[in-house]
């Protein structure tokens, strides 16, 4: 474990404390290359295949189910007349809001030139590609006629006649703000890739693997020159990427915000959403750190220094979200508003009110351990707090969704919803897709910047 | 409207070469199973049949011949509607109807407004009746000892058995009421032939104590012609009449006179055991016992004679009688009500009782109200059943007394407490003859089945209530080889005649003689009244005298009968068993319509079965919640049904509703409920619907299929009152930024008047009848997944036994600001320059946005597909149930939301109509289905942009407000407030 005091002082003055080490020991450039890189070149361990051969059933389980539920109708859910969007909407904000932690690391991070993204910013950049590709299954699953879900992008020669989609609806400006989304990141985390991508081309063997790569890389030469433009190009993209990460997610809120469903009509949304997708983002970041970094080996380059500062995040989005909890309630009851004021108290005392304790309980009292830096630093706690605060999450997406739902304005339409095994499994089965793909990526490509910890290793 | 015709005749005279038989209508010999097994080759023969439908006059004609569409008259032109007068044979109110036809098949039930009994209204069961029309479940043929075989064997077979009878032997017709004239006739003639003919008549839901009453006090057992127009107190004693009891369409058509009539309307008094649509719309509802209810007449009719000053009951202390009921406070003011108002006041009654009608019968004729609000002389001529007869028959069976029977029309086995005794009994008689249109309980066990027609199918007549005539004419070729009654027992009789002929015949014969003779002379009649369906043919008042029953014996039976009662009930701490009748299933006859299982019953909400209604403080000493199985047992019988807790509900009764529990309806019907009608007995000859009963909690739960979950307004103003003589406040319009929508030509709206809505249904049924919406069956409900695009929601105000109920119509408010149409990603949901908000189908992709953001909750998802699924083998499965549907109204796929839209395809085919008439369209050119349902006039459509239209008025008015105005979506839906008398009981 590294400490300031096994550094060397990097200040002048004694009361300057040492700065943070980002990597655990001094390893030389050619070690990192070869630490980073073992994943890709060696056989993967026993715990890969466990985790790969759960993730994969749970895909093929996805699969069959929404194979059935194309056959069927979205009937085999358990959604209802009085609540129309449950588990399906559910999870598409949990996913889109998964993706924000990458966004922020590797985007927001390199403009605050903040080093100990490094380590972290390669898998975050990826987790947010594949937690919004999990996202962008459910707005297409959940239609009912998928077939036409087409009607949605304004496409051209519009065929169809006049016809356009409404730029008034919410889930218009979804379709923009997600793809541009998914584009920007798309095209930053690969650019990102590119060094490492030459290096693994001068590395590979096989025909095949070099061929590949040396298609991925794009003639990467190294010269000065090429790093000079590269780190221009990166800036500029870190910066369009930037605005994204606030504006993704309060367009998200925005299917809520716009309409005037009591529990859904209310200004705080964008913001309130936007730390609640990060909040969730470095839950699951942390999740997925801490399995890989066992798994991988790479506790010298995914440091407890790492977690600590994603744990701070944690502690201050966690807050954000539960004061964001108390003004809802509070807005509630200073409005007067009687369809408000009773969302709020059906929201703390109705049938669902085990959902809204749950929810407080895992994100609010949860990050609340992290005042103390010994929590901060403990493995085994911050594993456990990443994995309530991802279930806190989902169940604030659900608690917002369907509990606004179920008893709206006219008591006549009020209704229950169960989900249905349709509902579980496929949210399983996203979930198995999410791990397979992110199982696949640390196979595949390196899952560390290479190029970029070498540049804080001998800091 | 449409093309309204005389009659089906016409397109077969005009036709050239009028005899040639060209296409035959029916089935292809193919499809000829009960159970309806669609193979490959049917599902061609029926593409084929509906091919056939499509081009072909499907009316019969006197040549009994369709006409295909190449040769065919100018009338039936494609994509058309024609409409026809006929009469509903949905229960003995044989209300006028116009059914619409469209390319020879009839597609919907509308009242007809000539009627001067119900001006157009109808109920639930008979708008749904054109289903049972294409009922797989119906007969294909007719059958001798369960073999198909054709009609001439079938008359060869019972001629034999019936040549073979002694003249000391009954030959019977057992039917529930017949109110045709002609057939009246016709059994006259049979009894001509058959010397030992005898009719016995016998009703489900009987009133044979009412016309024993008006026997004993006025000389005439009939069942008098309220006039609740005329009547400024209404007094109803466990009569449900604006919902099942009698004449419900007409009655809530005078009813709603009244209440329409501002400062005279009427004051309603319901007394009733558990909560009936009429009892939720009573000024003052008092829960009261079966028991009790004869002492509660007692008691009105002291108060009642104390204020005028007439004699007592001899013997008995007024005082005393006053405190025979608990509502003695209220008994005194509804006496002074009735008082004030002699000579316009009515007190009905459903009871079983002799001598509680006796007491009611006086109280009528205290308060001088014969001849005037009680027609005696001109009566109603439905129910005309003899409690006694059934019983009677039974014993005849068994001694072997009866040599032939026959059954048309009745199903004593299902719907009688005698019915095992009934079924047993048939075994001893020597032929026994069914005419029903199914294999029900009934006919399984006869000799021989032979199917009448489907109303829809059929000629007739009816007379409901005396002078006021109408005509049954077919609205299509009979579907399977069926056989009208009449014609079958006058084949028998050998005296073949057609139907059409009898009919034609006896009304040349003897109705046409008692008319103003018409220029053009009988045909010219007939064709005039085949057009307008009603004729009013006066006829001598029936000779009654003045009040003379022994009503003090009456007082004294009920006194003495209620005491004995109430030490029995306080020992014994027992419950009371009430049979009421629901609005849907009515007495079970039409129990395999799905469109009948699926309509939620306005007082329960609840759809597919039916419960044991408990009171709340009942529910709560038992221990029992909504949904828990418990066993009621009376004297003769045992039941199981899932228990709900209704407020409301007179504490010592559990209401049960008749009409479930059938095991040979047909596949939408079976094992749906439990049959109560073998739990209360005939007694004395009098058929009880109570009993007492012992209930007991089994432990077991069961899951109702409820369209509506939570009955409290939680304070929210959704259904608002006005207070009679109290001035509202200004009403102060929201201020709104923007700009009124541009529109076109017209600006469609709606206003419902909650004071005179009564729940009951019919509009539900008529939306689904025209707008094609599907049946989805009792799992889905229960996922809060109906269809309905209008809906009658229910809240509960107060609680307890003085809890009111309250009904709201609901159905999509076409918001100007509408929150469905600026969320939907794809504009599949829009407001058309007319003010509608419309649904493309086509256009939607299904993401449920639309109807997350509905305040009202109105838009309905298609969560599977419910054509042609056989996960949902309701009609819309069937290639024969499929005939029922709307040409005019897209049949959706699943995925797409769908929502009322005010009938817009009777919009443009109003528009149609003016345009083709050259004018310009007028108020009224256009009623929305729900509108031409409603027998109280409480839905009316039209244009807002026109000032003058009645809809713009209303809306204009005081009582107008908006439901969850303070959302600013402001609807062109408008509601007129409920008028609240201040009331304390």
């Amino acid at each position: 474990m590294s400490t300031g005091a096994m550094e060397p002082t990097a200040g002048t003055g004694p009361e300057i404390a040492p700065a943070t080490r980002w990597i655990e020991g001094t390893p030389s450039l050619h070690r990192i290359t070869t630490d980073i890189s073992r994943p890709m070149e060696a056989k993967p361990g026993r715990g890969w295949w466990i985790c790969f051969g759960i993730a994969g059933a749970a895909v093929l389980n996805l699969l069959g189910m929404v194979t059935y539920l194309f056959a069927k109708g979205i009937g085999i859910w358990g959604l209802n007349n009085a609540v129309g969007w449950a588990f399906d909407i559910t999870n598409f904000v949990f996913w889109i809001g998964i993706g924000h932690a990458g966004t922020l690391i590797s985007a927001i991070l390199l403009l605050f030139r903040q080093k100990w993204r490094t380590s972290i910013n390669r898998s975050a950049e990826a987790m947010t590609i594949f937690a919004v590709m999990c996202a962008g299954l459910f707005p297409l699953i959940h239609m009912g006629r998928p077939w036409d879900a087409f009607f949605i992008f304004p496409y051209f020669p519009n065929q169809r006649g006049p016809l356009w989609v409404n730029f008034r609806s919410p889930l218009v400006w979804d379709v923009f703000a997600i793809s541009t989304y998914f584009t920007i990141s798309l095209v930053f985390w690969y650019l990102g890739m590119i060094p490492d991508l030459a290096t693994l081309r001068d590395r590979a063997v096989s025909g095949i693997k070099k061929f590949v790569f040396r298609i991925l890389s794009m003639g990467w030469n190294g010269s000065q020159r090429t790093w000079s433009r590269y780190e221009i190009v990166s800036l500029v993209l870190a910066a369009l990427a930037t605005p994204l990460v606030l504006s993704v997610h309060s367009i998200v809120s925005t299917d809520f915000a716009t309409s005037l469903l009591p529990g859904w009509h209310t200004t705080i949304f964008p913001p309130y959403f936007v730390a609640g997708a990060i909040y969730s983002g470095f839950g699951m970041v942390l999740t997925l750190l801490i399995i890989t970094r066992q798994t991988m080996h790479l506790e010298r380059y995914i440091t407890t220094n790492h977690l600590e500062a994603m744990a701070k995040v944690t502690l201050l989005t966690g807050s954000l979200v539960g004061y964001a909890y108390a003004t809802e309630f509070f807005n509630a009851w200073y409005s007067g508003n009687v369809y408000e004021r009773f969302h709020f108290i059906n929201r703390a005392t109705g049938p669902y009110a085990w959902c809204f304790y749950l929810m407080v309980l895992c994100n609010v009292l949860t990050p609340q351990i992290f005042w103390w830096k010994r929590a901060r630093r403990s493995i085994p706690l911050l594993f456990i707090a990443s994995i309530l605060v991802n279930v806190g999450m989902w169940f604030e997406r659900f608690v917002i969704i369907v509990v606004s739902l179920h008893r709206a304005f006219l008591p006549s339409g009020w209704g229950m919803f169960y989900p249905t095994v349709f509902d579980v499994g496929i949210l399983i089965g996203v979930f198995g897709l999410f791990f397979s793909l992110f199982l696949l990526f640390i196979r595949a490509l390196p899952m560390i910047a290479m190029w970029e910890v070498k540049g804080v290793a001998n800091d | 409207m449409t093309n309204r015709r005389p009659s089906c005749e016409e397109a077969a005279h005009a036709a050239p070469g009028g005899g040639e038989p060209l296409v035959q209508i029916g089935l292809p010999t193919g499809t000829r199973s009960t159970g309806f097994d669609a193979t490959r080759r049917d599902v061609l023969s029926l593409m084929g049949f509906s091919l056939g439908a499509l081009g072909v006059a499907g009316c019969r004609a006197p040549v009994q011949h369709a006409v295909p569409l190449p040769t065919a008259s100018v009338e039936m032109v494609p994509g058309v509607p024609n409409l026809y007068a006929t009469t509903c044979g949905g229960c003995s109110a044989a209300c006028a109807l116009v059914v619409k036809q469209r390319d020879g098949r009839p597609i919907k039930i509308e009242g007809n407004e000539s009627s001067p009994l119900t001006g157009g209204g109808t109920c639930a069961a008979g708008q749904a009746s054109v289903l049972s029309l294409y009922d797989d479940a119906r007969l294909r043929g007719p059958s001798w000892l369960g073999n198909p075989v054709s009609w001439p064997e079938m008359d060869r077979h019972i001629r034999t058995a019936l040549g073979g009878h002694s003249d000391a032997r009954e030959v019977v017709l057992l039917s529930q009421t017949i109110t045709s004239p002609s057939t009246r006739a016709v059994l006259e003639d049979l009894r001509a032939v058959f010397p030992k003919f005898r009719h016995v008549v016998y009703d489900p839901m009987s009133l044979a104590p009412l016309r024993a009453a008006n026997r004993l006090c006025h000389g005439v057992a009939v069942i008098p012609h309220y006039r609740f127009d005329r009547a400024r107190v209404v007094v109803g004693l466990e009569a449900d009449f604006l919902g099942t009891w009698l004449a419900p369409v007409e009655f809530a058509r005078q009813w709603a006179q009244r209440r329409k009539a501002g400062a005279e309307r009427a004051f309603h008094v319901q007394c009733e055991a558990g909560l009936s649509v009429t009892g939720s719309n009573a000024d003052l509802r008092l829960a009261v016992a079966p028991s009790d209810l004869g002492r509660f007449a007692v008691a009105l009719l002291a108060a009642v004679a104390r204020r005028l000053g007439d004699e007592q009951p001899a013997g008995l202390d007024a005082s005393a009688l006053a405190q025979e009921t608990t509502h003695a406070a209220a008994v005194d003011r509804i006496a002074a009500e009735l008082v004030r108002s002699r000579g316009e006041s009515l007190v009905v009654s459903g009871s079983d009782d002799v001598a509680t009608q006796i007491v009611v019968a006086r109280l009528n004729a205290q308060l001088g109200n014969i001849g005037k609000t009680v027609d005696l002389e001109r009566p109603s001529w439905q129910r005309q059943g003899d409690d006694a007869a059934l019983p009677a028959l039974i014993n005849d069976m068994n001694r072997g007394a009866v040599h032939a029977l026959m059954i048309w029309g009745a199903n004593p086995v299902y719907d009688h407490p005698d019915g095992a005794a009934f079924r047993a009994a048939l075994a001893k008689v020597a032929l026994t003859i069914s005419f029903a249109d199914r294999r029900d309980e009934t006919s399984a066990h006869v000799h021989a089945v032979c199917p009448d027609h489907h109303f829809l199918e059929a000629w007739g007549d009816a007379e409901p209530v005396a002078g006021q005539f109408s005509l049954r004419q077919p609205l299509i070729a009979p579907l399977h080889d069926t056989r009208a009654a009449v014609e079958s027992m006058l084949a028998w009789a050998d005296r073949p005649a057609d139907h059409r002929s009898v009919v034609r015949d006896f009304w040349r014969r003897a109705l046409y003689g008692r008319t103003t003779p018409a220029p053009g002379g009988f045909e010219d009649f007939w064709e005039r009244t085949l057009e307008r369906g009603v004729v009013e043919i006066p006829r001598p008042p029936v000779a009654t005298h003045p009040f003379a029953g022994d009503w003090e014996g009456a007082v004294r039976d009920i006194i003495s009968r209620g005491r004995a009662n109430r030490s029995g009930a306080e020992h014994g701490g027992g419950y009371e068993l009430a049979l009421l009748e629901t609005v849907g299933a009515r007495d079970g006859r039409h129990a395999n319509n799905p469109w009948l299982q699926e309509l939620p019953d306005p007082m329960t909400r609840l759809t597919w079965g039916n419960v044991a209604c408990v009171a709340p403080e009942t529910a709560a000493a038992l221990g029992v919640a909504t949904g828990d199985v418990v066993s009621l047992t009376t004297e003769i019988g045992k039941l199981e049904l899932p228990a709900f807790v209704q407020a409301g509900q007179q504490r010592r009764t559990i209401s049960v509703a008749v009409g479930y529990g059938r095991w040979a309806a047909g596949k939408a019907g079976d094992g749906v409920g439990a049959n109560v009608f073998p739990l209360a007995r005939v007694e004395n000859g009098a058929r009880r619907y109570w009993a007492r009963v012992a209930i007991a909690k089994t432990g077991r739960r069961a899951r109702l299929a409820p369209a509506q979950t939570h009955f409290s307004m939680e304070g929210r103003e959704i259904v608002q009152f006005e207070h009679v003589n109290e001035h509202e406040h200004e009403h102060e319009k929201l201020p709104d930024l923007w700009r009124e929508r541009l529109r076109g030509a017209h600006a469609w709206g709606m206003s419902i008047d909650l004071d005179a809505c009564t729940g009951c249904s019919a509009c539900v049924v008529a939306c689904q009848a025209e707008n094609n919406i599907p049946v989805v069956g009792a799992e889905q409900v229960r996922k809060s997944r109906i269809m309905h695009w209008m809906r009658i929601d229910r809240y509960f105000e107060g609680d307890g036994e003085d809890a009111r109920s309250l009904h709201q119509p609901m159905m999509c408010q076409h918001c100007q600001h509408a929150p469905c149409e600026t969320v939907c990603p794809v504009l599949a949901t829009t407001t058309s320059s007319e003010g509608i908000n419309q649904q493309v189908y086509n256009r939607c992709i299904g993401t449920r946005y639309c109807a997350n953001n509905c305040p009202y909750k109105v838009r309905r998802f298609n969560w599977h597909n419910f054509t042609a699924n056989d996960d949902f083998p309701y009609n819309m499965q069937s290639p024969l149930g499929r005939l029922v549907l709307n040409p005019d109204v897209t049949v959706r796929s699943r995925g797409v939301m769908e929502k009322c839209n005010l009938c817009v395809q009777r919009i443009q085919l109003g528009k149609n109509q003016a345009v083709l008439q050259r004018r310009p369209m007028a108020d009224g050119d256009v009623a929305t289905a729900c509108q031409q349902a409603c027998p109280t006039g409480a839905i009316v459509f039209g244009d807002r942009g026109d000032p003058d239209s009645r809809v713009s008025k209303l809306l204009a008015g005081q009582r107008a407000y908006n439901v969850l105005e303070e959302l600013g979506t402001r609807p062109n839906v408008g509601y007129l407030k409920r008028i609240a008398r201040k009331e304390s009981t």
